[in-house]
Order: structure tokens, then sequence, then C-alpha cells
């Protein structure tokens, strides 16, 4: 078992390498195409299915920056293979440079309690969570650039903030259960 | 005279050619009509209805060629144009009746696709059918879930209405359930909400389980008649009518399409009112606002027996007519129709009855979660045109009644929970805008934690985007609370539809969450973005809100910027975010004066804590600081560096690098004077400016390039000696001369 390490390699100069897990392999894809396109600094995005990654190009690998977890609430493999992936990754990772992303939220055979399962998972460790529109094309880009924000700061490109300050103002929370609120 | 003359002859002929033309083209319509007749007659569609509306009882359908062959000529007709609501009729009577069996029963109501409307009668006499003979259970399955395709297009409702007792005992049977009780959630209104139905729905509830469908009826009858059902409704609920996979609905739609593409107009549909973009006409697609369809349809009802005559909304056209009218309007069958006109908003404003807004309310709740939260195809919008319109036509709704809806604020705040920042971002954020006051005990939860996350997480233009919403949402509370809140009373009510009230020490904490929280925002938003100029725009735009709740919205309370938005204000290169920074702490203090004032007159009078006052005096005791006396190193400025470290950074006079020559944002203006007020120097120095003479020309020169913020603040606050009287009061005078700049007497508030 290899625990993947934020900190044992050096950083490029300029350089952001983001790491996206999905079991179904479907939304990274996309994901990918759009964030490469980025021109202010080089993104390398590797796309893995779960971790562990592989001994064989460990040390070609770059220095992870932001590791994705993307997550199809229609499948409950999708969620379970996420939470299996993540006793792989060094505690150090969770100071900020992990990240869940929920796709098909709004759909209607998800089943109740999962998206609650995930936000109890991403709340307990005090990951941010975003929500993408895997569908159309827009979604796709826009979900980019919100990782793209993210992907800034947990790679220190962006002075005046770290990793761990964005994650302490965007780390998931647990919403009530809202039906008609009533304010009594 | 003859050119007259000749002219008026062919006038006279060219008249004669005329009658000539329209007598000959009056005669060929009317071979025209007659042979259109008499192919009409030869039709072999004409021919096949008749055959089915004569056919004998009892005739056999096996090995029936003439049955087939009709049977074969219909069908083709209804998949290319559709029936017409006589062939509709007619086909309709013969499956349900049984005349020729069972067997072509199915056949025929899957070809009942309406061209234009169904008739009511048809439907009325199918019903009745469906108890005298006995259909086999999958074909009474399929003729229900007819009716729920073609509900929407059914031209009048009244009628169903008035056996709903008798629609509502196939309640009872096991497999037709689920589609009655859709059919009866459609239909009910709230005087077919009895004691004795709640009390067999229960019962059938405790038969087949908590069913959906029976939930969906029930929360139904729970809206009208809340003391009658007692059953807890949970919030959220599978779809209830799965009726949705029909056979006819693709059909159906490439029939509508068509004869769209054919003639828009001819067809006197019942649908007149429809709104024009929205020119397809489906069933399920619910964001298609429906016309405006009565409950009645039939124009004279004159003689009707019940004494009170109710006036369908449809047939209100003016707005002298809906207030003769308005203690008897019938509303609309669908309620969502009445977002799509503007004299039905008229009613629904000042209308008394709240059954009207609940049913509004349930079927805009219900829509809302069904097309956004819950949808079918995983948000896979197919038609984001659909959606985008129809959050539009919402929005202007709101706008125009200057409120929202109890269920699109619910929506909303479950929305914001799985929204990616994006979608449909402007009417998202629109709607976001005209949320009600959230008691502060909630806000948090409901509105905070779910837009920070949004937040700091999106780009600029969306933080841009969310300050301006919150500001737009505090505009609107703080109208609404200058607009509602009484002397004596200080409660608040929420929403005029709405019992619930917020006093005004819990409106006042809302209101001050909302700030702070925006504050929060702001500071570190500014700092993760650069203190980009764009932000520190809208940033500012709020805070002119903020600054003026006191005198503008006649709210006692006074919030201060914190440090993270003013600093980074004062300190910005553009003049224009200084000129407004300078308006804004010109504006509280006018605020803070008046405020302090009134509180000596009215004893009981409101109290701003002295914290404010201090806040108000250290950002103006900076500002005088560094833009007047040129002294930024004053000892208790919260921004301080040691003299050594500044000494070090060779920047010569480096106390004098933000007053109103030297600031980074006024340099050019200091220049550009310097040059006119000394055209042959050749050797600038901005120092010279500082004398007392150029000085007050310098400052004539940079009013008169429209820093009216700016000279708000000097002609306010510098030099003009506002004395606060009174005891707790002190008047701390701070004079430096540095240069020789004018002598300043600095007031303070305390």
């Amino acid at each position: 078992m290899s625990l993947l390490k934020p900190f044992s390699k050096l950083p490029d100069l300029n350089t952001a390498n983001i790491l996206l897990v999905e079991n179904e392999e479907q939304f990274q894809q996309n994901l990918a195409d759009t964030l490469v396109e980025e021109t202010a600094v080089t993104v390398n995005v590797r796309l893995a299915k779960s971790l562990p990654l592989p001994m064989e190009n460990d040390e070609s690998r770059p220095r992870i920056d932001l590791v994705v977890f993307i997550i199809n609430l229609t499948s409950d493999k999708s969620f379970e293979s996420a939470k299996a992936s993540l006793k792989y990754l060094d505690p150090g990772y969770f100071l900020g440079k992990v990240c869940f992303v929920a796709t098909n939220a709004r759909h209607a055979s998800v089943r109740t309690g999962c998206l609650d399962a995930l936000r109890q998972l991403a709340a307990l460790l005090h990951c941010p969570l975003l929500f993408a529109e895997d569908q159309s094309p827009e979604g796709a880009t826009s979900s980019a650039r919100r990782l793209l924000t993210i992907l800034k700061v947990a790679s220190g490109l962006v002075p005046n903030t770290t990793a761990l300050y964005l994650s302490s103002l965007t780390r998931c929370t647990m919403p009530p259960d809202i039906d008609q609120p009533s304010f009594d | 005279m003859a050119t007259q003359l000749n002219l008026s002859d062919s006038d006279s002929s060219d008249l004669s050619d005329q009658s000539v033309f329209t007598r000959r083209s009056n005669r060929s319509l009317r071979i025209a009509e007659q042979e259109r007749r008499k192919k009409e007659e030869e039709d072999p569609f004409v021919l096949a209805l008749k055959y089915f509306s004569e056919v004998e009882a009892g005739t056999p359908a096996t090995g029936n060629d003439e049955l087939e062959n009709n049977l074969v000529r219909v069908e083709k007709v209804a998949f290319s144009r559709g029936l017409s609501p006589e062939a509709i009729s007619v086909m309709l009577d013969f499956a349900m009746s049984l005349r020729m069996g069972s067997s072509p029963c199915a056949r025929v109501l899957k070809c009942l696709l309406p061209a234009s409307v169904v008739p009511q009668e048809a439907v009325v006499r199918a019903i009745v059918w469906l108890t005298v003979r006995k259909l086999p259970i999958s074909t009474q399955v399929l003729f229900m879930k007819w009716v729920l395709t073609v509900f929407d297009m059914i031209d009048a409702k009244d009628k169903l209405r008035a056996i709903y007792g008798f629609i509502f005992s196939f309640v009872t049977d096991e497999n037709l359930c689920p589609f009655i009780c859709h059919l009866l959630y459609l239909l009910t209104r709230k005087e077919n909400v009895r004691v004795f139905r709640v009390r067999k729905l229960l019962e059938q509830q405790s038969k087949l389980g908590r069913q959906p469908y029976l939930l969906y009826l029930l929360s139904l009858y729970k809206v009208f008649c809340p003391e009658l059902v007692t059953l807890s409704i949970p919030s959220r609920m599978k779809s209830g009518f799965k009726n949705h996979i029909s056979p006819w609905k693709s059909a159906l739609i490439a029939v509508q399409k068509r004869n769209d593409m054919q003639v828009a107009s001819s067809i006197s549909l019942a649908f007149a009112v429809r709104d024009k973009t929205a020119s397809r006409k489906r069933k399920h697609a619910h964001l298609d606002l429906p016309s405006l369809n009565p409950v009645t349809i039939k124009e004279p009802q004159a003689a009707q027996s019940s004494s009170r005559k109710l006036v369908p909304m449809q047939q209100i056209q003016s707005f002298a007519q809906l207030l003769q009218n308005m203690h008897r309007i019938e509303l609309p069958a669908q309620m969502g129709s009445l977002l799509g006109s503007s004299l039905a908003l008229q009613y629904l404003d000042c209308v008394q009855d709240e059954s009207a807004l609940l049913r509004l309310n349930f079927w805009l709740g219900y829509t809302l979660h069904e097309e956004f939260l819950f949808c079918s195809d995983g948000g896979a919008n197919k038609n984001p045109e659909e959606a985008l319109q129809f959050l539009n036509r919402l929005l202007s709704v709101q706008h125009f009644l200057q409120e929202g809806f109890n269920s699109s604020d619910a929506f909303m705040y479950k929305f914001l929970n799985v929204w990616d920042g994006s979608l449909l971002r402007p009417q998202i954020l629109g709607l976001l805008s005209n949320i009600p006051v959230i008691p502060s005990s909630q806000i948090k939860t409901l509105l905070f934690d779910p837009l920070m996350q949004l937040f700091f997480t999106s780009s600029l233009f969306f933080k841009c985007g969310l300050i301006e919403c919150l500001n737009h949402m505090l505009l609107k509370w703080l109208t609404w609370h200058s607009a509602y809140a009484l002397e004596d009373d200080l409660d608040i009510s929420l929403n005029s539809h709405t019992s619930i009230n917020i006093t005004l020490s819990g409106f006042k904490d809302s209101v001050m969450e909302l700030v702070h929280f925006v504050g929060r925002l702001a500071s570190v938003g500014l700092q993760l973005e650069d203190c980009h100029s764009l932000l520190l725009s809208f940033i500012l735009d709020f805070y002119e809100t903020v600054c003026d709740t006191f005198l503008k919205f006649g709210l006692p309370l006074v919030v201060m910027p914190p440090p993270g938005v003013f600093y980074p204000a004062f300190f910005a290169a553009d003049p224009v975010s200084v000129d407004r920074l300078a308006f804004i702490m010109h504006r509280y203090k006018v605020n803070l004066t008046s405020a302090k004032r009134q509180e000596k007159v009215t004893e009981q009078g409101f109290h701003i804590s002295r914290q404010t006052f201090r806040e108000f005096n250290r950002y103006q005791v900076f500002l005088v600081n560094c833009l007047w006396n040129s002294n930024m190193c004053y000892p208790e400025a919260d921004v301080r560096l040691s003299d050594e470290l500044l000494a070090k950074s060779g920047v010569p006079q480096f106390s004098t690098r933000f007053d109103l020559i030297h600031h980074p944002a006024f340099v050019s203006y200091a220049l550009d004077f310097h040059h006119k007020c000394w055209p042959g120097r050749k050797d600038t120095d901005l120092n010279s400016i500082k004398q007392s003479k150029p000085w007050n020309w310098y400052l004539e020169y940079l009013f008169t390039q429209g820093f009216d913020g700016l000279k708000d603040f000097v002609q306010n606050s510098i030099n003009q000696r506002v004395m606060m009287a009174g005891d707790g009061c002190d008047n701390v005078t701070q004079s430096q001369k540095l240069g020789s700049a004018p002598h300043i007497k600095q007031p303070l508030l305390s």
C-alpha cells in the first residue's frame, strides 16, 4: 500500500498538477480537456479510476497539488470506490488539497441519503464539495474553472493565501433539512 | 378634356371588369365549395367515421375487412394530422361502448390523437361507459392514461368537475387508483375536499400502503383544507404520478409540430391567450405556461342554477372589468396560467382569499422541484430555453408583485445546496435577491453556508454577481422595512400573505448579519482577487446602501465597513474608488450625526454603540491624516510600520505619499494641475501645490473633475466645524502642520 504524499517531491516552476479520480471515467475526460486549456500556468492533469496509483511510474509522476474525487450520485459504486480510495492519501492532503465533485445531484434517481452521506464525508474531512452539471458543455467548463481556482491556490500560485486557508472558507457543511422552513 | 374623358372611360371599364371578376370568382368559389362537399362525401376518412358512428352493436370484429379498412384510414389521418374534435368524439364513443367487442378497443384508443381539442362531453360519456360495460383492466388503464395525456386539451372541465364524486368512486379500484388519483389531483377544488373523501383516501392508504399518488392527492387536500387532513406529508416525495410514459406522447408532439407548421392560427384554438414564444403545446412540459383556461369555457351561462355567478378569469379583458367582478372571479383550471396574465396578477395582488396563492404556491413549488431538483433526465435540460423563459417569467411576476412566493423561496434554499454556480446564473441570482428577511437564527445555515462555498470557489464574475445580488437583497429588505414598519407597532410582516412576523430587533439582527456576512466575503474576496477594481466597485455599491440605512430607510442601524474593505478602497490606484470611499464616509458621518441628534431629542431613542463611533473616528482620522495632513504615520494609525523600515525603502518623505497630491490615484491630476498652473516651469515640484493658494485652486480643480464624493467629504469633514453638543462628546482637534498645508480642525464623533 503506497500513500500519495503532497510534499514528497519538489514543485515545478509555474506548474500545477491535478489528479482526477472517477470510477466511471465519464466526466474526467471532459474536465481534463477544459483544464489544460488554461494558459496562465501549465496545468498537468492525471486521470485515475481509483487509488492507489500504480507503482511503475511513481518516479516520473509529478507532485500532485490537488486530488479531485468525482462522484456520480446515481451510482452507489462511485461513492464506495471514492471512499475506499481515500485511505491511500497522506493526511497532509486533507489540509486543503482534496476536493469532491458531485454529479447528477439533481437527478430523480438519486437514492435518498446518498447525497447526505457524501456531504457528511466531505464535512468530516473538511473538504469542499462542488456540484457539477456534467451533461452540458457549459457545465463542464464552469466546473473546470472552479477546480482551477482551487488548484491555483493549492499549488501555491496565488499570493496572500494558502490551500488550508481557502479550505477553511469553502469546506462543506451539513445543510438543515429544509422543506418549508418554519421561523418559530 | 378628351384625355379626361378617356380616363373616366377606362376607369369605368376597369370597374366593370372588376365586377365581372368578382362575379366570376364568386361562382368559382361556389363550385369549389360544392366540389369540396362532394369530395368530403367521398372522402374515405369521412366515410370511415360514418361507419364507426353507425355500426351496429354486436357486429363481429374478427375477420371483418370493412372494419380493418376503415380503422386503417382513421389511423392514417390520426398519425399525420390528428383527429378533429368530432372524430375524437365518434371514435371514443365507438371504443368505449364496446359495440364490436373489446378487441379493437385498445387499437382505437391508441390512435386518438387530437388535432386541436378534445370535447369534454366525449370524455364524460366515456367515463360513464367505464362503469356500464365490462372493459378489460388493461383497456381501462389505457383509457385513463389517455385522459391524463390529453387533459390539457380537453376544451372545458366544468362537466368533469360536476362528476367529481363519480370519478372519486373509482379510487377503490386497485388498478385504476394511481390514475384516478392523478385525474382527481388535476380536478380538485376546495369545495371537493370533504371529510368522507379524506377518510376514504386514508382507508385506501392503509390498504395499499403509503403510495405516493395517494400522498400527493392528500397533500393537495391538505393545501385546501388543512383542518381536515392531519396527516404529515414527507418533505421529499418521490415523483408521485408516474404516468408520464404514455404511448401517445411522441406521436402527439409530432402531430402538433406538423399542424403548427401548417396552420398556426386558422384553427380556433381554445388556447388563444398563449404566449407566442412557446408555440408548442404539450402535456408534461410543465415549464410551458398554460393558457388562461377557464374551468367553464362555454360563454352563455346566464341560466346557471347557482345563485352566485362566477366570472372566469379568461373573460376579463380590462382592468375596469376586473374591478367590477373582483368578488366573483373564477380561478382558472391551471394555476400556472395566472403567471402569464397581467390582469390575473393584479387580481392576485389585491385578493383577500388565500386559496389562490396557496394553489399557485403549490403548483409553483411542485414545478420548480420537478424541473430543477428532481429531473428525470438528470439536469441535462433538453430545453434550456424553456427553463430560462420560465424563470424569467417568474422573476417578472415577482417584480410585479414586489415579493417572492413561499414556494420559490423554499426552492432557492434547496437549490443553492446543489448549484454549480453557473447554471442559469442571472435568473437564480435574481430569485435569490427576492428572498424575504430570514431570521438571524436561520440565516447562516439557509443562506450563508452555501453561498460562502460557492463564492470562494468561483470566478471573479460570480463574486461580483453575488455581491450585487446581496446588495439588491439588502435594498429590498430595507425598502420593505421603511414601507411596512409602523411607529408604534414594531412587528413587521415578512410577507403580505403570511402571518410570520418579525420584531424590529429581529429585523435589525438579520440586516446586521447580512452586512457582516458581505463584509467578510468582501474582505477575503479582495484579498484572493488581488483587490480587483471591478470587485471593489461592487463592494462599494453595497456600502453605499449600508451607509445610508438610517436616513434613507429609517432603520436605526449603522454598520461600518471592515478594515479589509476600507483600506483596499483607500489604497486603490483608481481615483473612482477613493472618491466613492470618501462619499461613503461622508454619508456615514451625516447618518451618525443625525442619529446622534435624534437620540438627544427623543429620550427613548435607539442606541448606537460606542464601538461604531470609535470605528468611524478611526477611519475618519486616517483619511484626513493621509489625504489632507500628509501624515500617514501618526501614532494611533491602524496601518503602522516602523519608521526605520520605511526609511529603508528609500521612498523620500514616505509619510506624505498618500496625500491628495501624491496618492497614486491622484498623482496624474496633480501633475496636470502643476502643468496648467505653472506652464513655464521646467522642473516639476509637486510640493509647491501645498502653498495655501495653489492648494485651494488644486481642490477646485479636483472638484471640477467630477470627484463629488471627495468634495462632499472635504467640505463637510474638514473645513466646516461640526460641533457635537453634549456631555459625552469630546471634540478632539487634531491639527498638524506639514509643509504649508492648511490648518485643520477635525471633528470627531463619539
